[in-house]
């Protein structure tokens, strides 16, 4: 194995002084002096037709300085779908579509003028589950969609139903996980402010800046060189804040140039439960044959996603479901019927995972009560059908690194499988589960692309701006970009300035999402680097009359190979360059796109978790006792951030599992909108977790580095409710696992 | 009308007008600059608000201003006990890997203080208690758990000397 100074070692993250300080600055942190703040007026009712807008009243309010409505921000806009407005002048969708906006003195006086809008209206009849919504006669929610389907992906390999009828034996099951919201600490903010040169500054909490200022300069039909979006810190996203415009980015950014002052939205809680995007609402159904040595003979998944009001991610997300789906295990025949379907409730959008957290629950869980039906271990069954390396999926995916059987053996071996099973206590259960997601992402709806950018600049003193195009989210990404370019320049992290969030000195950007950062923004940073190391050794080389090949950087050194006593520092070779005669500076950029073309990813990172968990007979209530996660990720490049996104994908794993749901009112309005009644995970329900990270050096990712962040999570419910199941003797088919279904379904079966 | 109330912040004397129903949140991060205090649900349910008034870990989004007229105030900004130094919790948050994207930090480590001075020695249960009204989205307390346990050791050995950045 080679050895590394930085990559593969834990080390403290590089922005953990200002955060531990306080001195970190995100965005619900930015203020101006002549600052207004802004408010939204929402709809009250989930479908209805707007008959009348009056904003004379609020208007007139002293302190307020701007109403707008429709007619002031004349956008089309969506994520595969062109189905959403900021404003609303004819129709709302949801319970929450924003209808005015209004910008005045303080965040009181903008609330009290929102109050002082009269909306006259029309209610519609409404739909609030996608099973209702794709009845015939339901409500028509978008003019020309009968029925409410908005997408209908689909893969098809093989022939299922041949399959099924040759096999020993056919299950079929249905599941469903409700709506889950993200729960970002830091909501979704913006300030914008526009000068009067006529160039927009636009502050925003999100993981894709540069898409901001393509989105606005489209609608503003101004150059891109005018629109400056910085993001600043940011208090977690977990998808919410990537591809999806908000109303109150629109509002604000058009209330600002009417008003020509610096204005600032920000969800509150409430709407930041239910208007920052959803996880979506799936009902999934699956049917797999399967023979009695184990293996599936063919799987067909019916995955139906409750979009809500707008498609949003719904579409593609169904889509990347039913692919990856494909990728976990050697389906000889496989079918997935997806529908991204319409109904009146809040859209849902990018959550953690991509649609796949909802769909290989359905998957796994099904494949547990197989194991338990037909009287196989399930660790065995997921051996003997697991993917490896060099397979090529029923959905056309190739599988360049694989570490899923070594995953599923290690969670076994750690959490004492066959012993435990063998000598079950009572009330006490074990469930695993696996899973497979992408590290990146190439859609048929989207530019055929997977890129990243990343520009180093070498310094007179040796040391280095790197600018990346990847977005520090909480997840560590700035550290481990910045090991990667220490690593390849031989210079210390503390001599790197990573820095990113701001498209008027950082390179263009795909994103931060889809587990994507450190591989194929990992690789822009190390060949960016490789470049410049180059540079500086053609130049020292050129100084030293010494071949660059028998150079070598170190230390913040270029080192003669073999003899080190011959050295010139970084900054010698720097100065050297720049102020001889036809100077240099030492300066690189590369944009790299991963090779996943035809592909939906480049690389797969797999995954397994084995949880033990004790259920009270007396109450259904349950406790988690342990989780072990193996992740393959390819490589580690700093383990302890790895490792502290499997801690926080299993806490938000468990959470989906047991406690989280976004409850609606008979009319489609919020029954939870607080943290007392949508329960987050606290420190008291945490259990231990054991994290391995299994190590299988991808060709493609940089350094052999495969994503993390999602599928840190993936298998979390699918684990849990087999292990309730094993404690119990009860298995749970609608998330989350609460109390009282565990009892009503202990009560039901005696 | 607003009030003339007379603030103790991090060791500085503060005298402000403040209307009456604005909350120590508000002044704190907009009359004052502070903005390492976080405002997470504005109801006393996330913790990411927290600070301490005379010792006492509270929810600073449900305190009004004019309710702590006259007492000291500390924020996470003034827990680094120098420009050079960082609180042994500071340190040991960083050490544990206990912080992502840092927006539950600065409520974490106020209660850890006011925990640590209550009981030195806590358990690992008292921790987690300790840190019940608490959110962190990102990352599963555990970090945050081992942080305050291993700074509560430092804390005993040395009294709680600043570590060097
Ligand atoms: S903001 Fe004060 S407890 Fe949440
Ligand atoms: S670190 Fe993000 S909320 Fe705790």
């Amino acid at each position: 194995m080679e050895h590394f100074k930085y990559v593969g070692k834990s080390v403290p993250r590089v922005d953990a002084n200002v955060k531990v300080t306080g001195e970190a600055r995100y965005t619900v942190d930015i203020a101006f002096p002549n600052m207004l703040w802004g408010k939204l007026l929402r709809s009250p009712l989930a479908h209805a037709r707007i008959l009348h807008i009056d904003t004379s009243k609020a208007e007139k309010l002293p302190g307020v300085k701007a109403v707008i409505t429709g007619k002031d921000t004349p956008f089309t806009y969506g994520v595969t779908h062109m189905d959403q407005k900021p404003l609303h002048m004819n129709k709302v969708r949801h319970v929450g579509d924003a209808i005015a906006a209004v910008a005045a003195v303080d965040e009181e006086t903008a609330q009290e003028a929102v109050e002082l809008i009269k909306v006259d209206y029309e209610e519609l009849p409404a739909v609030f589950h996608p099973l209702d919504a794709m009845l015939p006669g339901a409500p028509v929610i978008h003019e020309g969609v009968e029925g409410n389907v908005a997408a209908r992906p689909s893969y098809e390999n093989g022939d299922v139903e041949k399959a099924f009828a040759e096999s020993d034996y056919v299950f079929e099951d249905t599941f469903e996980t409700p709506p889950i919201a993200h729960v970002c600490p830091e909501p979704h903010v913006c300030v914008a402010k526009w000068d009067h040169s006529g160039k927009l500054t636009f502050y925003v909490s999100s993981q894709m800046p540069s898409l901001a200022r393509t989105h606005f300069a489209n609608f503003l039909k101004m150059p891109e060189s005018r629109i400056r979006v910085i993001t600043n810190y940011v208090g977690g996203a977990f998808g919410s804040k990537t591809l999806s415009r908000f109303p109150i980015e629109f509002a604000s950014v058009i209330l600002s140039r009417k008003t020509g002052r610096p204005v600032k939205f920000q969800h509150t809680r409430e709407e930041e439960f239910h208007y920052s995007t959803l996880q979506f609402r799936f009902v999934i159904t699956v049917k797999t044959g399967i023979n009695k040595d184990g293996i599936i003979t063919g799987r067909h998944f019916k995955a139906i996603c409750e979009c809500g009001g707008y498609v949003s991610h719904g579409a593609s997300i169904t889509s990347v479901a039913g692919a990856l789906q494909g990728v976990l295990y050697r389906y000889k025949n496989y079918k997935y019927d997806g529908y991204a379907v319409y109904t009146n409730v809040p859209y849902g959008g990018a959550w953690r995972g991509l649609g796949n957290p909802p769909v290989h629950f359905a998957g796994e869980a099904q494949l547990n009560m197989i194991a338990a039906e037909i009287g196989v271990d399930p660790l065995e069954l997921r051996l003997t059908n697991a993917t490896h390396a060099g397979d090529t999926s029923a959905t056309g995916a190739l599988v360049r690194s694989c570490g899923l059987s070594k995953c599923l053996e290690k969670v076994a071996e750690e959490i004492g499988w066959k012993e435990k099973r063998t000598n079950p206590r009572p009330n006490h259960g074990l469930g695993i589960a696996c899973g497979v997601h992408f590290t990146g992402i190439r859609l048929p709806t989207m530019p055929d692309t997977d890129f990243a950018e990343a520009k180093i600049m070498v310094n007179d003193d040796g040391s280095v701006n790197l600018t990346t195009s990847c977005v520090d989210l909480g997840q560590g990404s700035n550290t481990v970009l910045t090991q990667i370019a220490a690593e390849v320049l031989g210079i210390d992290m503390d001599r790197i300035n990573t820095i990113y969030g701001d498209t008027e000195t950082c390179p263009m950007e795909w994103g931060t999402r889809a587990s994507r950062v450190t591989a194929i923004g990992g690789m822009a940073v190390k060949k960016a680097s490789e470049n410049a190391r180059d540079q500086i050794l053609r130049a020292a080389g050129e100084k030293l009359e010494i071949n660059p090949d028998d150079l070598e950087l170190k230390d913040n050194k270029v080192l003669v190979k073999g003899n080190p006593s011959i050295h010139m520092s970084i900054s010698e070779v720097a100065r050297f360059n720049r102020y001889r005669e036809n100077g240099q500076a030492i300066m690189a950029t590369n944009h790299w796109d991963a090779p996943s073309h035809g592909n939906i990813s480049s690389a797969f990172s797999f995954g397994a978790k084995a949880i033990e968990v004790e259920v009270d007979p007396g109450t259904g209530r349950t406790k988690v006792l342990r989780v072990v996660v193996a992740n393959d990720l390819g490589r580690a490049i700093n383990p302890a951030g790895a490792c502290g996104q499997i801690e926080g994908g299993v806490h938000m794993g468990l959470g989906m599992a047991s406690t989280e749901e976004i409850m609606l009112n008979e009319k489609g309005g919020m029954a939870n909108n607080q943290f007392l009644d949508y329960r987050v995970l606290t420190p008291l329900d945490m259990p231990p977790i054991t994290p391995i990270l299994v190590e299988t050096n991808d060709p493609v990712g940089a350094f052999g580095a495969k994503g993390i962040g999602e599928m840190a999570l993936i298998g979390t419910p699918d684990a849990f409710v087999s292990a309730v199941h094993a404690a119990a003797g009860v298995w749970i088919r609608k998330l989350p696992v609460t109390p009282e279904k565990v009892l009503l379904a202990m009560k039901a079966k005696k | 009308m607003k009030h003339q109330i007379k603030l103790n912040v991090n060791g500085d004397d503060y005298e402000l007008f403040v209307d009456p129903w604005r909350t120590l949140n508000e002044v704190l991060r907009e009359d004052l600059n502070l903005t390492g205090t976080k405002l997470g649900c504005a109801v006393g349910d996330c913790g990411a608000c927290t600070v301490l008034i005379d010792g006492k870990s509270v929810s600073s989004c449900l305190t009004l201003a004019v309710a702590v007229d006259g007492k000291s105030i500390t924020t996470v900004e003034g827990l680094a006990p120098s420009g050079e130094t960082l609180h042994p919790i500071q340190a040991a948050f960083i050490e544990k890997g206990a912080i992502q994207c840092g927006f539950c930090t600065a409520g974490m480590e106020m209660s850890a203080l006011h925990l640590l001075k209550k009981n030195p020695s806590p358990t690992e249960l008292e921790i987690r208690e300790g840190l019940s009204g608490h959110l962190c989205r990102c990352t599963g307390y555990n970090q945050i758990v081992e942080a305050i346990a291993d700074a509560s050791g430092k804390l005993r050995v040395d009294g709680g000397e600043g570590v060097k950045r």
